[in-house]
Order: structure tokens, then C-alpha cells, then sequence
């Protein structure tokens, strides 16, 4: 096997940040929020239609566990943008279900429908006061360690 | 605490920077743009698949990459590993972030090993995406090459194992400090240790 080639890299972003004008951090966040606040009317449109979209993936049961993950990783996509974190924990809690569900070649759209019905639960508040549903979210992530493999066990204390 | 990833009152100048950014949510590269557009990155290339992200690095010059893990047809960290290895000229050392919602077992192997400078996993808040971006223009690990990677070196200072954890490895050291075999050192001896000498060569 060959050895390592180490070498230095400036990249020109580098030399970018430091150069004078700019602007300080501070002022950088007012005008992402001016910005974004311009963005977040669509972003939650878009978070309810890949509700939506979950929703009928379960009513139907078509389209297996890949059509749900693809379908909650769009939630945290756009959601995870504007640091919703209980809707993103539920989200991740449904990849993560679904995620093992196709890893070990099994399907149980009992525990996917639970999930979306806590998502458009939790979608249907100001996503201010959503840190009341966290208590709902630790009941989906018991749902989702059901299907835990054992090779993610903790490991025994010596 | 402050609510700033980076220092409130700290300088930061992209105003040059060329940005390319591509996700396949539309709405999701929309809500990026924006972002950095607050940040002062104006000079932006969009792109919602890695194929057209490919056609712009050739074509283009681009001082950052900011990209979703999670494309069909070619994902993001294929993406990264292409630059590294096969893009064109200085271009293969563009810095590249990575966005990522969940990481799904079969690509945990694939993140590491890419050769982005970070993976940043959603939800995050645009303060945080600052600090990362700072922290990529001041990352000054060297880039490695080897046989099944390219990019900035992975090694880390081994600093044990965390407070109250007991360490895996065999030389892990203990977290208890040991009793003093030697008397405690003088002033003099301390101060020695840190005033620079003369040196005669």
C-alpha cells in the first residue's frame, strides 16, 4: 500500500472571511431572519404536503418503507431549516423506524401510521408551543427501539 | 450563553464568495438561498442535482460547496467524492459542507469517508451554519491522499475518553491523579520553564 501524500490547501474562502467590510455575526443573523421570514409561509405549506403525502402512503399501504423514509426526510429538509425540533425528532423517529424496518425486511405500517398521526398532531400547532408534544415524541422512539437490532444494544457493563 | 455561533460583534466578509448549493427540495434550496443571501453570499449557483452541481464546478469557479446528503441518482456523498478524486484542478480542494436529515445505516460508512470538511446534521439554526462556515474558512487540517480517500485529514488529537466515562482503549489513562512522587517544584523552576533564554550557538 502506497503512503499518505499530506499537503496544505488555501482555499481562497480563507482569505475571503478576514478581507475588511463585511459584517458582524449579529447583523448577519437580522437579515437571515429577514430573509428566511420571507420563506417560512411556503416552507410549511411544503412540510404539510409531505404530511399529506404520508398520510396517504398509510391509508393506502403502497409504496413500502423506502416511499415513508424518502417521504420523512423531506419533513426534516424544510423543517429542520427553521430548527423545529420536536417535528424534526418525530420525523428522524420515523426514519429511523423505517430505517430498520427495511434493514431487517419487515413492514409495520401500525407504527408508521402512529408516527404521522403525532407529526400532523404536532405540524397543527405554532411551532413555538411544540415543545409540549415531547412527551409524544419519547412514545414514538419506544414504538421505533422496538425493531432495535441487537448489534445496537448497549453494550453489557464489565 | 450566547445565542451566536460565532461571537456577536465578529467580522465575517463572504461578500466574494461563490457559493454553490444544491438540494433536491426545492423549497429546502430556496429556504439555503435565503439564508446565505443573509449571511452577504449574493454570488450564488443553484443547482438540484449533483449531475447539474458537476456541470457547474467544471464551468465555473466556486469558493464553497453546500450540499443535501440525500439526492436520488447521485447523493451527496458520492458527489464530494468525485470532487476529491476526479474534479478538475484546484477544484478538487473546494471546501464542502454537508447537510444531512437522517443518517441511514447503509451511508454511515460513505459520510466518513467522503472527504467533506463537515456534515452537519438538520435541524440547525443559520447561527450554527455561520460558525460551521467560519470554522471551514479556518480549517487548517492538510488534506490527505491516500488509495481510498481524499480529503482533510480525519485524525484527531486523541484528548481520552469523556468526564466519568471509562476509556476503551488500552492506553486510555486513569481519570484519578495519582499521589506526588516529588517534592513540588520552586518558583524559580516554574518561571524557568517559561521565560525564553539566550542561547548562544
Amino acid at each position: 500500500m502506497s503512503d499518505p501524500n499530506l499537503f496544505k490547501v488555501t482555499s481562497r474562502l480563507s482569505e475571503q472571511v478576514d478581507r475588511p467590510g463585511g459584517m458582524t455575526a449579529q447583523i448577519a443573523m437580522q437579515r437571515v431572519n429577514h430573509e428566511m421570514s420571507a420563506e417560512e409561509h411556503r416552507s410549511r405549506e411544503a412540510v404539510g404536503e409531505s404530511l399529506t403525502l404520508l398520510e396517504t402512503l398509510c391509508r393506502e399501504q403502497t409504496g413500502g418503507m423506502d416511499a415513508v423514509y424518502d417521504a420523512a426526510t423531506a419533513v426534516i429538509d424544510v423543517a429542520g431549516l427553521f430548527d423545529e425540533r420536536v417535528l424534526c425528532d418525530a420525523a428522524y423517529s420515523l426514519c429511523e423506524l423505517t430505517d430498520r424496518l427495511r434493514t431487517q425486511d419487515k413492514v409495520d405500517w401500525s407504527a408508521v401510521a402512529v408516527h404521522v398521526e403525532a407529526l400532523r398532531l404536532i405540524y397543527s400547532v405554532d411551532p413555538r408551543n411544540a415543545a409540549q408534544f415531547r412527551p409524544v415524541v419519547d412514545g414514538l422512539w419506544k414504538v421505533t427501539d422496538k425493531y432495535k437490532e441487537p448489534s445496537e444494544e448497549a453494550p453489557a457493563a464489565e | 450563553m450566547s445565542t451566536f455561533g460565532l461571537p456577536p460583534e465578529m467580522r465575517i466578509n463572504l461578500e466574494r464568495t461563490r457559493l454553490l448549493l444544491c438540494d433536491d427540495n426545492e423549497q429546502a434550496l430556496s429556504v439555503e438561498s435565503a439564508m446565505f443571501r443573509g449571511f452577504g453570499m449574493h454570488r450564488q449557483y443553484k443547482a438540484s442535482s449533483a449531475k447539474e452541481a458537476m456541470d457547474i464546478i467544471k464551468s465555473r469557479e466556486v469558493d464553497l460547496i453546500v450540499m443535501d446528503c440525500g439526492m436520488p441518482d447521485m447523493d451527496g456523498y458520492d458527489f464530494v467524492k468525485w470532487l476529491r478524486t476526479q474534479g478538475p484542478g484546484d477544484a478538487a480542494y473546494i471546501p464542502a459542507i454537508l447537510m444531512t436529515g437522517h443518517a441511514a445505516r447503509s451511508l454511515v460508512e460513505k459520510s466518513r469517508d467522503c472527504g467533506a470538511n463537515f456534515v452537519i446534521s438538520k435541524p440547525f439554526t443559520p447561527q450554527v451554519l455561520l460558525q460551521r462556515v467560519y470554522w471551514v474558512a479556518k480549517d487548517e487540517r492538510q488534506f490527505v491522499r491516500t488509495a481510498g480517500y481524499v480529503g482533510p485529514d480525519r485524525r484527531v488529537r486523541n484528548l481520552g475518553p469523556p468526564p466519568g466515562m471509562r476509556g476503551r482503549r488500552s492506553t486510555d489513562l486513569s481519570l484519578k491523579v495519582g499521589a506526588a512522587k516529588d517534592p513540588n517544584m520552586e518558583q524559580f523552576e516554574i518561571d524557568s520553564m517559561f521565560k525564553p533564554q539566550k542561547v548562544i550557538l
